[in-house]
């Protein structure tokens, strides 16, 4: 197991930037997760890390050693594919063999090794048979399998639950977590689902156009996010997110949004008469009388969601999303009050938090 | 009765006429070249409208004639030894060469890409005649191995384009996988694209065959001495000598043409099955 | 980075060579030598290398009587046996279109001329169309179809009589021009039908729900669907048509009408012993076989 550095890292093709100045450092043993969107460049940099795209400018280091001129095969990493990429002509337990005997290791130190990450993965009655006849699930193990066997510095995920229908996704990201406790191998995980690298990882890396926006641990992600990117790619449904202006009236602090007002009393920021975006997850806004803020909003939609619901309505001339109790009955149409602490708000200023 | 019954009923009775014409004019030719290579000189001179064969008058001799007096023996091995060769070299350099195209960047890659396609498209009629003057000044023309060689110019190109098609349909994560896995660009070749690619190097080794196999241009400029010659020269210098003797001339042309038609038969069915299918997403 | 090239060129180098030597190197030389006064006897010599450049090549190409109607006989020879091959493969592919027992026999059959052998298939059909021991001639006269045999391959006009208007066909062209029909047919059955086969069964389901019969389905599915197809078909056949030797050669030697300039190319190095005059003639060839390959790329280009 290793700890993993990068430094500065840009990539371009042709025109397009797709990573710009990336710095990140992976404590050994703990489990990263490139969060973003599609096209943000997190497999990029996995590809990076793996050594089968090189960067234009920047630095890999492993254990704080570059490995910059390293082809893949000598950088002793592990990678499991969105793909899995199995060798369709071998037999599973080849598969799992294939970078061993590629590495010289002698054949029964190979068959211990593939037996016993079969058994680690409840696939050992699969070994005899070749890809093309598993299921979606059994495929799946066995690329984790082949990266395992080769117990190598790091491992290297890039989307490997995204195949696999919702139902079998979460069992097996239950496994994945325990899997990862008991090797305690250092992982970069790539994915755009955000249940996954809220579950996963130790460490979140939150990523658009290139650029990291937020490093942390999920609850942090979650509950500080760096700038409006971030609030709002985390968290469903989505933050509400209004832009206005910060006034002080009578002493007290207030946000001025499209059509309301929202009382801020309590909070320290020197940024009066700034624009401001401000923004309150569904979760932290309370129905009914009692709080500190009350807002009049006219119901229009509610959906349920079985758990609970989710209700959509108009606050002056913006929309907003208010979590409810599955108890909840309102119609649409209905004035309701609706009370925020200004503590769980969150103000950002030119994008970034404050 | 409906429009749609009447023509459907039409095109039924199209049907039945059109594969009866194509199954006659196809195998008509094949059929007639057999039949007149089991006769006997008298019977192609006496009776040359009949078109069954009598089954006690089969005549082997044309055969034992060809193999044995006309030098067919040597004829085929030398088809065989050129055919093979030209397979094994222009399979070899064209998946090399395509998967660079392919998976390898460098400059100049993608004019690389489309003067493959443009020398395939030169005729063999220009080239015939520069390279008659070039290999008769140098001495080399009558020889079977430069033989070869041009057979490899001829079909590298075509065979070239045709595995680099087929090798930008396979994933590009399985090399990953290779390389990660400790192999080096060659040895993602040997094991992992070869292996893959089993039914496209199937294709493009026959297809090659073909066409060393067939070859006649060049064999014909090319080579002078008789114990040289593959069999598609041998049948010309045969038809050339004996001009009543059609039973030779058909039963040398059974010889060439059966082992091609047999190979492509048996292989047609075994080339469609794609290696690729299952073993990627579910 | 840099690695990689330096593999692709070793992988590349090979192919690269062998295609020097084999088909750049040919087409110059054979500019240089149209340019010379050359004959098959220089060979030995070491005139071969002097630069005693000349046009009297070409210009005794150009002065050729010859030569023009042998162009306009190539291009015949070359739009009615590229057209004939894809009419019979498009017949051919609608015929075997479609789920019946013993569809993969009737495929096998029909690409059969396309794989055989050249030499064995012209020997073979040149015996069937003799007009001494040919099967067709004799059985025509025995069913009194005919009066006496037709030399199909050695006579260059045959005078038919269609309702008291004479008609002059040349016999010879005509039947070179079937027999490109005949084997190069599986060429565009092969295409053809794999485009058939990739049409979408919704279409024709959407159609017959719209009421269109199966003509009019033909007419307003298939055939645009088939038309990409059938036009990169043309020019592929017309460029190798235009190309080609060996059939006509086999067949007919060029004797009787059917002169094309490939033909040509041959009759002056061997049968004149003018290698220059020869070269010239290719040089011809090549020069207007450029232009189709323009059109060809441009066309590629723009598919890309």
């Amino acid at each position: 197991m290793a700890s993993l550095t990068l430094k500065g890292i840009t990539k371009r093709f042709g025109k397009i930037v797709a990573l710009s100045g990336v710095d990140l450092h992976v404590e050994d043993g703990q489990f990263c997760v490139l969060l973003g969107p599609s096209g943000c460049g997190k497999s990029t940099l996995l590809n990076i890390i793996a050594g089968l795209i090189l960067q234009d400018e920047g630095s890999v280091l492993l254990d704080g050693q570059s490995v910059d001129r390293l082809a893949p095969r000598d950088r002793d990493v592990a990678m499991v594919f969105q793909s899995y990429a199995l060798y369709p002509h071998m037999k599973v337990a080849q598969n799992l063999g294939f970078g061993l005997r590629m590495r010289g290791v002698p054949k029964q130190s190979i068959r211990e090794r593939v037996l016993e990450a079969a058994r680690l993965l409840g696939i050992e009655d699969l070994l005899d048979r070749k890809p093309g006849d598993l299921s979606g699930g059994q495929r799946q193990r066995v690329a984790m399998g082949r990266a395992m066997v080769r117990r190598p510095r790091v491992f290297l995920l890039d989307e490997p639950l995204s195949n696999l229908d919702a139902r079998l996704r979460a069992g097996v990201r239950l496994e994945l977590k325990q899997l990862h406790r008991q090797i305690k191998s250092t992982i970069i995980y790539v994915t755009h689902d955000q249940v996954e690298a809220m579950t996963l990882g130790d460490q979140v890396v939150v990523m658009r156009h290139g650029k990291i926006h937020q490093i942390g641990r999920p609850e942090t992600i979650y509950e500080r996010p760096a700038d409006t990117f971030v609030a709002t790619f985390i968290g469903s449904p989505e933050m509400n997110l209004y832009r206005g202006r910060l006034l002080r009236k009578d002493d007290r602090l207030h946000f001025q949004g499209p059509g309301f007002s929202l009382d801020l009393r309590g909070l320290q920021i020197n940024l009066e008469e700034s624009e401001v975006e401000v923004g309150i997850r569904p979760e932290d806004i309370g129905i009914g009388q009692g709080g500190t803020t009350i807002l009049q909003a006219k119901v229009e939609m509610i959906s349920n969601v079985g758990s609970e619901k989710y209700i959509h309505a108009h606050l002056g001339q913006g929309t907003l999303t208010v979590r409810a109790p599955k108890e909840a009955a309102f119609q649409p149409g209905q004035i309701i009050p609706l009370t925020i602490d200004p503590h769980r708000v969150h103000i950002f200023h030119e994008g970034r938090r404050i | 009765m409906s429009r749609e019954y009447f023509e459907q009923t039409i095109i039924r009775i199209l049907r039945v006429v059109g594969l009866i014409f194509f199954i006659i004019i196809v195998a008509f030719p094949f059929y007639w070249m057999i039949v007149s290579s089991f006769k006997s000189l008298g019977e192609i001179l006496l009776r040359p409208a009949n078109l069954g064969l009598d089954i006690r008058k089969i005549d082997f001799h044309a055969y034992y004639a060809v193999l044995f007096e006309h030098g067919f023996l040597q004829y085929i091995s030398n088809s065989v030894y050129v055919s093979i060769l030209t397979v094994v070299l222009s399979v070899t350099l064209a998946t090399v060469g395509g998967y660079a195209v392919t998976r390898l960047r460098f400059r100049g890659r993608k004019i690389m890409s489309y003067s493959i396609l443009l020398i395939y498209m030169f005729p063999a009629i220009v080239l015939v005649i520069p390279l008659y003057v070039m290999f008769s000044r140098m001495g080399l023309r009558d020889s079977i191995n430069l033989l070869i060689l041009v057979y490899l110019a001829q079909t590298l190109p075509v065979a070239l384009y045709m595995l680099k098609s087929y090798f930008q349909t396979l994933p590009p994560e399985m090399e990953h996988a290779g390389l990660i896995d400790g192999c080096s660009r060659l040895g993602v070749i040997w094991r992992i694209v070869i292996p893959l690619s089993a039914p496209a190097l199937a294709s493009v080794a026959l297809y090659t065959f073909m066409i060393a196999w067939n070859e006649f241009l060049f064999a014909f400029m090319f080579l002078d001495t008789p114990e040289k010659f593959t069999l598609s020269r041998g049948v010309v210098q045969l038809a050339q000598s004996v001009h009543l003797s059609k039973q030779l001339v058909m039963a040398a042309s059974v010889t060439v043409t059966i082992p091609i038609l047999v190979l492509f038969l048996f292989f047609e069915r075994c080339l469609v099955r794609g290696l690729t299918a299952g073993a990627m997403k579910g | 980075m840099d690695q990689e090239a330096r593999l692709a060129f070793w992988l590349l180098f090979p192919t690269f060579i062998v295609v020097l030597v084999f088909v750049i190197f040919p087409v110059i030389w054979n500019l240089w030598l149209s340019l010379k006064p050359v004959s098959l006897g220089d060979l030995r010599g070491i005139s071969l290398f002097k630069f005693n450049l000349t046009l009297e090549n070409f210009r005794k190409v150009f002065g050729d009587q010859h030569l023009g109607p042998g162009l306009l006989t190539t291009l015949i020879y070359t739009i009615g046996g590229s057209a004939l091959s894809i009419l019979l493969g498009l017949m051919a592919a609608l015929l075997v279109h479609g789920e019946f027992p013993g569809r993969g026999l009737l495929r096998g059959l029909f690409i059969s001329p396309y794989i055989a052998p050249v030499v064995a298939v012209t020997f073979t059909w040149s015996f069937i169309v003799d007009p001494q021991l040919g099967v067709l001639n004799w059985l025509a006269v025995d069913k009194g179809l005919l009066a006496q045999p037709i030399p199909f391959l050695s006579q260059r006009w045959w005078d038919l009589d269609l309702l008291g208007v004479r008609v002059r066909m040349p016999l010879a062209l005509i039947s070179v021009i079937l027999f490109e029909g005949w084997r190069y047919f599986p060429f565009a059955f092969l295409f053809i039908l794999a485009r058939l086969q990739a049409i979408p069964d919704e279409l024709y389901q959407a159609a017959s729900v719209d009421g269109a019969s199966p003509f009019r389905r033909f007419y307003h599915i298939t055939l645009p669907q088939l038309s990409t197809v059938l036009s990169t078909l043309f020019l592929f056949r017309f460029i190798w048509t235009f190309n080609k030797f060996d059939d006509i050669f086999l067949l007919s030697r060029g004797q009787a009408g059917t002169k094309v300039l490939t033909i040509k190319v041959y009759d002056y190095a061997f049968g004149e012993f003018d290698i220059g005059a020869s070269s010239a003639v290719a040089m011809v060839l090549f020069g207007v076989l450029s232009i189709f390959l323009i059109i060809y790329f441009r066309w590629i280009l723009k598919e890309d």
